[in-house]
């Protein structure tokens, strides 16, 4: 059988050996675990029952059904799935490798691009990345300035339509630089930096206008068959986002740039999540009164400025919950960082180690990134009605050496093995026939 | 004073032995200036005095002096007279035609070129030079690392030369990766400057010989860089290094001091910064007179762009020059950088003002250059033999609203401005026809602003002024002077006449006297000076109070660090990482850096320790990070495939914050690693974390050496386009550092054949010292450690079959993904492994990375550590540590040995660090709960016994430092001078790098320097 699976890993190249889970045929009981609800309190030797994918209910003790499976997890964890906010899963696989990237479209305008549509479901970022419980993704696209619309993926599916739980989640816009160089003799005079950067401005704005347009005429009760508005996709795709305010999220991280990109929402009447914040510690007082949220790049940085203290980064989470800015962490894809969102959960412990409480953390990377990417219905939490997409494990959610033991998605049982633990034990295998290894 | 003979001026043996072309010109050449105030040399003048000029040298000087019957005098009743002023730097472009016939192979070394060749001074510069009362320049060449020889001209309309050769011009010139020629990098710069000094002492050795003994020797070419070089090193001639910020000057000296060479160095104002390290070698300092500009800081937004230091540099920035002649070092002025030129003496001003005695100001225009070219018998004082350089001003010099009226060079007189300044504003007394009235001028109060440029605040003066007759005040405009010319109009009702009246006159000190008309008639008027019109007081400027840190900028250190003779924990869990494992409650003590003893309870006498409370503490040793680009200004010399001649060592940047931030996480030891973009990279340099201290004071002194190699994908280029270096393959990366070996092979069995045959030493030239093979035969030798960047199977096992060929034994692979695959190798070989915790799928030679790794190959014998090559990760070792633990459950005494002494042991230092045993340094770390959990943090850092971090101080100083910058910034918005000055390029913003093997110079803290 090992043998089996070995000659599997190299047959396919970029693709998981892993397989999709099955529908979920038989409720399931988990009896005696401790629920980490997010939205409650921490239950203890509590009762947890699942059925066709959804939590169904949750007590003290449940009598099963005889159909039911149950399975005891007494002394055992039950974590809802972490969710990373902001990635280029499924839409890379090897950073260095232009062949393997998918996220990058080229041109500054295209709204109407679409993550999940090249959500590769066989990629080995996955199976990986959920080996330590981050069961839900948003993939977006990163490039340009309107950069495209990103999907919420579940991580596990035979297609990209199985894994899709949400599309589009957000349109992705990433703000222009405002770091300019004053100088006299700087290579560019100011005023023509300036005048770049209006630029860059100022064709959002006739995007804007021209969205809204072309839903009007599109609307307009006009007969004349030659004045029929004629189809432009870019345009059309921005729709939902300009005139039904779905949530924009815009990339920013320098102070000015948050201010900039707030000013520009609220004089639009838009919805939007500012994404990376780097600096959103700085004027929370905005993103408060105007209600935006902010998916962190990031605890583990190291500060954006040299005279800043230097443990900054790790202290923002706490100075946005204390302020009260509605947050979520995750981490800033780009080379070489897209296969590092496995190590979401050290982002979340930094966090609680550094001001926040390890509730706080969890909910920064269950509860609070579902809502802002607007599937808070569905996961982010273990409550009745929701999908059955958590992982049980042997330790408290935020403990360093955790390993999921078990996962759900949607109910279904998800293969916890991956193409490192696959390696892993070839080379046990060999060692152990060096007679080096006794295990 | 006797005149001295032998001084004979060059330009009169031309003028004696050039033809005459037309005919005859011999305007008389003696002169006696009267009555001025001279400034004979800086300190001594005369008032009312004369000097006597004959044949373009200085015949006498002095107050009763009889002049010479044949000499014409001319009354300079109220001037002043200098010696001639000398401008430290001039550069001169070369011309791109003329290339020397025997270039060096390095297009940019042309150590043998002459900047006078090519020199041309346009004519508004020229002019705008010798107002400044400039009569000399030290004329540069710009182009290439050794740019050739400078010399001393005479701004006379022949630029004539007193001295040639005053010095060899060096620039550590890096260019970055568009530049595909070596060196391109700073690294690679200080390599070939070095190697070249090198190379022009074994050519002069071995032309010597040759000379001796032709038929026995190969003849080497004429070769004039190294022949010129050869003659500045071993002349102790001047040797002039560029400087762009205070490393710059520390890197300089450092070569200067390992050669020998007379030091001067182009200064960058950032010297206050590190005075004490550079009055070692007292260099001559040349100082472009500009300062910073205001940094912006009206949108407190835009404000963040500037780091604490640079706001404070625009503070202390003109007190710079004070405190460089405070500690004893001699320095000359240049208005090279100013683009306009009247900034040099509002400048000069400044700095008087600010403390600078205005004697020593004269010296640095005057005798300090002088002397530093050694011709300070022939310029720089007014004497009896010295040129005839002379500048005439009409008042004090170093009052910036006197004025250079003209300039005596070789004896000749050179118009500058009118002698009396036209000075209309102040009241007047008309006469017309015997009748008086009251004329008077004064400045508008009407400023408006200058149309050229809009930015500029620059205001812009205009005179205006009224004439009062009887009942009636009559304005007057168009009011235009030039030379001593004065013209304006007035409205004639004064006069009781119709319509305007144009006035034109000759203007004198205190008069006008001239003629008006109304278009027809002319009559004459005449108007005497009443009273002067006041200017304004200048507010001084006062010196800055800012206090400076070292390094300056934030967290820097400002007052001794707590270095305790001894320190006693008391009941603390020690983690020991040696055999005694984990001790809980015990006490250790530390004496004078070192550890004293470790034992479950150790008394020592009241007051002699420092006592900490260990009670629920941890103490670990100082954390080591076996793989860091930190504290580095360049990381890769990439022009080449094999760079062995580089070092880290030549350019550590002890300001790095990152040395702050990582002792924050219990950081003690790095090991800073050349880049991995060449199969054979430079020499690493192993550095404890000595915050505040120099860059040579960082490094770990008994650390032995070691090298930078590096294989597979970024050595044969593969992830950037268009390069066609070889290798491409890994076929040829094993190729590269075979053939490189042999090489070195060859190189030390030629050397050791000449040192063992003691006749040819006399009569053979000497092997010549090539830095590259050096490093290579000393890795063969086994006295460098070979430190390699890899990460297939394939690559780790060729490079362990290479050093089993060659002898030697890998010290550490470093990365080493795919380590787990041949850990019985690596093991058998002897290699440690440093590698990353859980880092996969950035590129295609890391898809089979796993984070079992290094729990694998430690279960495999191999010596293993984990690494960050991360400036952000490197402050969280711990945690990294324990992810040993989470992937292949590694035992957690040995999961922190993967930050400690495993890697202490890679860098064969761990007889010194690396784990908390007797003897050991006293480098250690104090946490306040288990070490390897991400919730326990570092309450303090120790190293040899000093406390470089803690707590409690981190915390005064992030106060100390927001109120500094708040300070600096109320400083600012409040100041009042003109803002005029070198922009500041803002770089408070440090992104984080992520493996940054990869890094070019222009990606590292302090680019704006090496650029």
């Amino acid at each position: 059988m090992k043998k089996l699976i070995v000659a599997l890993i190299f047959s396919i190249m970029f693709g998981n050996n892993q397989i999709p889970g099955t529908e979920q045929k038989r409720p399931i009981l988990l009896r005696g675990g401790t629920l980490h609800t997010v939205t409650g309190d921490v239950l203890e030797e509590h009762d947890l029952l699942f059925a066709e994918g959804k939590i169904i209910t949750i007590d003290e003790q449940i009598q099963p059904s005889p159909e039911t499976d149950v399975l005891d997890i007494y002394g055992k964890h039950v974590i809802p799935g972490f969710i990373a906010g902001y990635t280029r899963i499924g839409l890379t696989e090897i950073s260095a490798v232009k062949q393997t990237n998918d996220h990058s479209e080229i041109g500054e305008i295209n709204p109407n691009v679409r993550a999940n549509v090249a959500y590769n479901p066989d990629s080995d970022l996955i199976p990986v990345t959920r080996s330590n419980g981050v069961l839900t993704v948003n993939s977006a696209p990163t490039s340009g300035r309107v950069a495209g619309q990103s999907s919420v993926m579940y991580m596990d599916g035979w297609t990209w339509e199985d894994a899709t739980l949400k599309h589009p989640s957000a349109l992705n816009l990433n703000w222009p630089s405002m770091r300019f160089d004053f100088r006299k003799d700087a290579k560019k005079k100011e005023k023509e930096q300036r005048e770049g950067y209006n630029k860059a401005i100022r064709e959002m704005e006739f995007l804007v206008r021209d969205v809204r347009a072309y839903h009007h005429r599109k609307n307009a009760k006009e007969r004349k068959a030659e004045h029929k508005q004629k189809s432009d996709l870019r345009l059309e795709s921005m729709i939902p986002f300009i005139v039904f305010k779905e949530p924009i999220h815009i990339k920013a991280n320098n102070v000015r740039q948050i201010e900039a990109a707030v000013k520009w929402s609220t004089k639009h009447d838009l919805n939007i999540v500012i994404v990376g914040g780097g600096d959103a510690w700085r004027i929370p007082e905005i993103l408060v009164e105007k209600n935006i949220p902010v998916i962190l790049l990031g605890v583990q940085n190291t500060p954006r400025r040299r005279f800043e203290p230097i443990h900054t980064p790790y202290k923002v989470p706490a100075i946005l919950q204390k302020s009260g800015v509605h947050f979520c962490i995750s981490l800033d894809p780009g080379y070489p960082m897209d296969g590092h969102v496995r190590t979401l959960p050290d982002e979340a412990m930094r966090a609680a180690s550094w001001g926040l409480t390890k509730d706080q953390a969890l909910r920064a990377i269950t509860l609070s990134a579902a809502e802002i990417l607007g599937v808070d219905e569905r996961i982010g939490s273990l409550d009745l009605g929701k999908d059955a997409t958590f992982f049980i494990s042997d330790n408290e959610p935020l403990t360093q050496s955790n390993h999921p033991t078990k996962a759900f998605i949607q109910g279904k049982e998800i293969d916890l093995s991956d193409r490192q633990k696959d390696l892993w034990e070839k080379y046990k295998e060999k060692y152990r026939r060096l007679g080096k290894l006794s295990e | 004073m006797i005149r001295k003979p032998y001084l004979v001026v060059f330009s009169l043996l031309l003028a004696q032995t050039e033809p005459v072309k037309d005919i005859h010109v011999n305007p008389p050449r003696v002169w006696a200036l009267t009555n001025a105030m001279i400034h004979t040399e800086p300190g001594d003048s005369l008032k009312d005095a004369t000097v006597v000029i004959r044949d373009g040298r200085i015949d006498k000087v002095g107050r009763y002096i009889k002049i010479p019957l044949d000499a014409y005098e001319i009354d300079l009743e109220g001037a002043h007279i200098y010696p001639g002023f000398i401008d430290g730097w001039f550069e001169v472009k070369k011309d791109e035609k003329t290339i020397s016939p025997d270039e060096h192979w390095n297009k940019k070394i042309k150590a043998d070129y002459r900047a006078k060749d090519d020199l041309k001074i346009k004519e508004k510069e020229l002019k705008a030079l010798r107002a400044l009362g400039l009569t000399a320049v030290h004329i540069v060449p710009e182009e290439g690392i050794f740019k050739g020889k400078s010399d001393l001209v005479i701004l006379d309309d022949d630029f004539t030369s007193y001295k040639k050769d005053v010095a060899q011009i060096i620039e550590f010139k890096t260019t970055g990766w568009s530049d595909r020629s070596y060196p391109n990098s700073l690294l690679g710069v200080i390599a070939v400057i070095r190697q070249t000094l090198l190379d022009a002492n074994w050519y002069q050795k071995s032309t010597q010989i040759i000379e001796k003994y032709p038929e026995q020797n190969k003849l080497i070419p004429f070769h004039p860089s190294l022949s010129q070089l050869a003659d500045f090193q071993l002349n102790r001639k001047p040797m002039l290094f560029m400087t762009k910020e205070e490393h710059g000057a520390l890197r300089a000296l450092r070569i200067i001091d390992e050669f020998n060479l007379a030091p001067w160095l182009l200064g960058s104002g950032y010297e206050y910064r590190r005075l004490n390290e550079i009055v070692e070698l007292n260099p001559f300092i040349i100082f472009p007179l500009e300062f910073p500009s205001k940094p912006k800081v009206k949108d407190p937004h835009i404000a963040l762009q500037y780091s604490t230091e640079q706001l404070k540099h625009w503070d202390m920035a003109p007190d710079n020059i004070n405190k460089v002649f405070e500690k004893g070092i001699r320095f000359s002025f240049t208005s090279a950088t100013l683009k306009n030129k009247k900034e040099f003496r509002k400048n000069l001003q400044k700095i008087i003002d600010r403390g600078l005695p205005k004697s020593v100001a004269l010296s640095a225009l005057t005798t300090y250059p002088a002397e530093a070219m050694g011709i300070e018998k022939i310029m720089g004082k007014i004497q009896p033999g010295y040129l005839a350089n002379l500048v005439v001003t009409d008042g004090d010099y170093f009052d910036n609203k006197s004025r250079v009226t003209s300039l005596w060079m070789n004896g000749k007189e050179y118009y500058v401005a009118n002698r009396y300044k036209t000075v209309l504003k102040g009241n007047w007394k008309l006469e017309i026809s015997g009748k008086s009235y009251e004329l008077s001028f004064k400045t508008s109060d009407n400023k408006k602003e200058s149309k050229k440029g809009n930015i500029s605040t620059h205001k812009k003066q205009k005179l205006i002024g009224v004439i009062q007759g009887k009942d009636l005040n009559a304005s007057v405009s168009e009011i235009e002077i030039y030379d001593s010319t004065i013209e304006f109009k007035a409205d004639g009702s004064f006069l009781s006449l119709e319509g305007m009246l144009a006035f034109k006159g000759q203007i004198s000190k205190d008069k006008i006297i001239g003629k008006f008309f109304d278009g027809s008639a002319q009559q004459s008027f005449k108007a005497k000076r009443e009273t002067k019109g006041k200017d304004k007081k200048r507010t001084k400027e006062l010196k800055s109070n800012t206090k400076l840190f070292y390094p300056e900028g934030s967290y820097g250190i400002g007052k001794d660090l707590l270095t305790p003779n001894a320190i006693l924990i008391d009941n603390a869990t020690i983690w020991t990482c040696g055999p005694k494992g984990i001790l809980q409650d015990w006490d250790i003590l530390f004496v004078n850096g070192k550890i004293d003893k470790i034992a479950p309870d150790i008394s020592v006498p009241l007051g002699s320790a420092l006592t900490i409370d260990g009670m629920g503490k941890h103490v670990t040793p100082g954390l080591i990070d076996c793989h860091s680009h930190s504290a580095a200004s360049s990381i890769n010399e990439g022009a080449q495939s094999v760079t062995a001649e580089v070092r880290i060592q030549d350019v550590l940047y002890s300001d790095d914050i990152n040395i702050y931030r990582q002792l924050g996480g219990g950081l003690t030891t790095a090991n800073i690693l050349h880049g991995s973009a060449n199969p054979i990279g430079g020499q690493n340099a192993v550095i404890k974390l000595r915050w505040g201290s120099a860059p040579d004071e960082l490094l770990f002194k008994n650390a032995p050496q070691g090298i930078k190699f590096a294989l597979g994908e970024n050595v044969k280029q593969a992830n950037w386009q268009g390069t066609g270096r070889y290798p491409q393959t890994r076929m040829g990366v094993e190729q590269v550092i075979r053939d490189a070996f042999r090489a070195a092979q060859d190189y030390r069995h030629v050397q050791k054949t000449y040192e063992r045959n003691s006749k040819a030493k006399k009569k053979n030239i000497p092997p010549r010292i090539d830095l590259e093979l050096e490093a290579l035969a000393e890795i063969l030798e086994g006295k460098r450690l070979l430190h390699c960047h890899s990460y297939r199977q394939d690559e780790i096992w060729m490079l362990t079959r290479i050093a089993e060929d060659f002898g030697f034994t890998i010290a550490t692979f470093q990365h080493v993904l795919e380590g787990y695959k041949v850990a019985e190798r690596l093991a058998e070989h002897g290699a440690g492994a440093s590698t990353f915790s859980d880092w996969w799928q950035y590129k295609y030679e890391v898809i089979d990375a796993i984070p079992y790794n290094g729990t694998m190959m430690a279960k495999n014998n191999v010596l293993v550590s984990f690494n960050s090559d991360d400036a952000e990760l490197a402050r969280r070792m711990n945690t990294e540590a324990a992810k040993a633990i989470k992937y292949g459950g590694l035992d957690e005494i040995e999961a922190l040995h993967f930050v400690t002494i495993n890697p202490a042991k890679q860098l064969k230092i761990d007889k010194w660090v690396g784990s908390l045993e007797e003897e050991k340094d006293a480098d250690f770390v104090i946490w306040d709960g288990p070490p390897l959990s991400i919730y326990s943090k570092v309450q303090e850092t120790w190293i040899d016994g000093t406390r470089y971090w803690s707590v409690d101080e981190n915390a005064q100083m992030e106060d100390r430092d927001k109120g500094l910058r708040e300070s600096l910034i109320k400083k600012i918005l409040n100041s009042t001078t003109p803002n005029t000055g070198k922009d500041i390029k803002p770089n408070s913003e440090t992104p984080n790098h992520g493996h940054n093997c990869d890094i070019i110079d222009s990606d590292l803290f302090g680019a704006e320097f090496v650029q």
